[in-house]
């Protein structure tokens, strides 16, 4: 078997108190048969995870962009992937599952702090991120919404208080 | 210097039963100085414990109001030229009044802030030491130094934490207290000194004035962890609506902003980034009102604030 093949890929935001979570997916990984295990994070958390048993750490946020990011884990091709999740409820996680999506692996499972990982399919995956893709969509016009109308609201009103002294501050 | 020390209590009799006496010996060692505990209407048994163990202590029962204008009361009440903020769960040392009154006694200053540590000594997440902060995704994000070796002199910060800080009297008066607009809790206290900052005083970190603090664990007995976590992504929002006058810096900040609340969905967990945006918006007249008296005192840049205030030398 080639190395790349035997690549398990570990996708969480590793946050405080999910530590119990993060390892038993690692643990789920190794019993795929894994004998490597990726974990995509960011510099703060590349130690935590080296800790909890990551074999390796893809990096992004110190200068490292997203694309860079999705175009060395295909390189890479892992072959199982889990993400863990705050609750058995699954919700929010869009960048992980997309990433577990672009990833191309074959397999992919669900962790939450509640019981053993859960397997999804590509199909049940897909659906997921576009169902979540449309809401972040729908959060984002809310967010565009509410501050526009604040920055409208605001600047006018420093417009109107300050006149041309508004603008130098 | 006279200087009244404010304890700010809801509901923390136990914690009043360490806290007051140890304010009380240093108080005293101090010269004497006034201590009040400022009770935002608790249902325990505050104000008969406090009356009948400490009657040295002055108790203003006040009605409920939140944290902000609850010390807005107390240090109108105080009638001392300097006061002295403290929640009531930390635990002053003996020696953390001089060097507070010290620092106050330098030019331009507003307010000092204490030497916050754990309570069991370490500094391991500890907040409010050497505060700073950078725009980042529309909000001022707050950093809290925690390397023991950059904890060791006076400088500059950005805000005093409210829950162990002296300030004078009128300044505090002149930039109004704390706003109501981040009721019930959380941000009072960096908008205060960052508002000061603007108005051409400084904000300093006094590490020779050491308090232990539980952080949170009065917050955490009286509140759910969403709320508390939804209140203060609501006060950082309303905090950039409020005193970001750089036009440049607030148009970026507001995109930036509308971006988060997708953050709901890529990242998950709490707070709610929509809610706290839709929390916001209902009040932004207030914080419209706010950001107009603002503009009308600043002194300073946006830039020039955080600037000044992560300088490492007085």
């Amino acid at each position: 078997m080639k190395r790349e093949e035997a690549l398990g890929l570990l996708l969480t935001f590793a946050r405080r108190g999910e530590d119990d979570t993060v390892r038993r997916a690692v643990a789920h990984i190794r019993q795929q048969g894994a004998t490597d295990v990726l974990a995509v994070g960011t510099p703060v958390s590349a130690p935590a995870l080296r800790v909890v048993g990551a074999d390796d750490i893809l990096a992004y946020g110190d200068g490292a962009g997203t694309r860079a990011v999705i175009r060395d884990l295909r390189r890479r091709r892992p072959r199982l992937a889990v993400i863990v999740y705050l609750d058995a409820s699954f919700a929010g996680h869009l960048k992980l599952e997309a990433l577990a999506l672009l990833s191309g692996a074959k397999r992919v499972w669900r962790a939450a702090p509640e019981g053993p990982p859960t397997a999804i399919g590509r199909a049940g995956l897909s659906s997921s991120v576009l169902d979540k893709s449309v809401r972040a969509f729908g959060c984002v016009l809310a967010g565009m919404s509410i501050c526009a109308i604040a920055f409208t609201c605001l600047r006018a009103r420093q417009l109107v208080a300050g006149g041309r002294r508004a603008n130098r501050a | 210097m006279k200087a009244a020390i404010i304890i700010v209590n809801y509901n923390g009799q136990e914690l009043l039963a360490q806290s007051v006496p140890a304010a009380l010996e240093a108080a005293g060692q101090a010269g004497a100085h006034p201590v009040f505990v400022a009770d935002d209407a608790s249902t325990d048994d505050t104000i008969e414990f406090l009356c009948r163990a400490f009657p040295e202590v002055t108790v203003l029962a006040l009605p409920k109001r939140g944290f902000g204008a609850t010390s807005n009361a107390a240090v109108e009440a105080a009638e001392t030229e300097a006061v002295v903020l403290l929640n009531s769960d930390v635990i002053v040392t003996p020696r953390f009044l001089e060097p507070l009154l010290d620092g106050l006694a330098k030019p331009d200053v507003f307010a000092v802030g204490c030497k916050f540590l754990n309570a069991d000594g370490s500094l391991t997440h500890a907040l409010g030491n050497r505060t700073s902060g950078r725009w980042q995704s529309g909000l001022l994000q707050l950093e809290h130094e925690t390397r023991p070796e950059r904890l060791e002199r006076t400088c500059p910060q950005l805000y005093a934490n409210g829950g162990g800080m002296a300030f004078w009297r009128d300044k505090w008066q002149a930039l109004g207290g704390f706003d109501a607009l981040y009721h019930p809790f959380y941000w009072e206290d960096v908008d205060i000194g960052y508002r000061a900052w603007g108005r051409g005083w400084q904000v300093l970190y006094e590490p020779a004035s050491v308090v232990y603090h539980d952080q949170g664990s009065t917050m955490r007995r009286v509140h759910r962890p969403a709320h508390i976590e939804l209140m203060s992504a609501k006060n950082a929002v309303l905090f950039a609506w409020k005193n970001l006058l750089d036009p440049r810096l607030f148009r970026r900040a507001l995109a930036a902003q509308a971006r988060w609340a997708a953050d709901d969905v890529l990242i998950g967990g709490l707070p709610s980034r929509t809610a706290a945006l839709w929390r916001a918006s209902r009040q932004l007249s207030e914080a419209a009102r706010g950001r107009t008296s603002e503009q009308r005192a600043r002194l300073r840049t946006d830039e020039e604030i955080l600037a000044l205030s992560s300088r490492g030398d007085l």
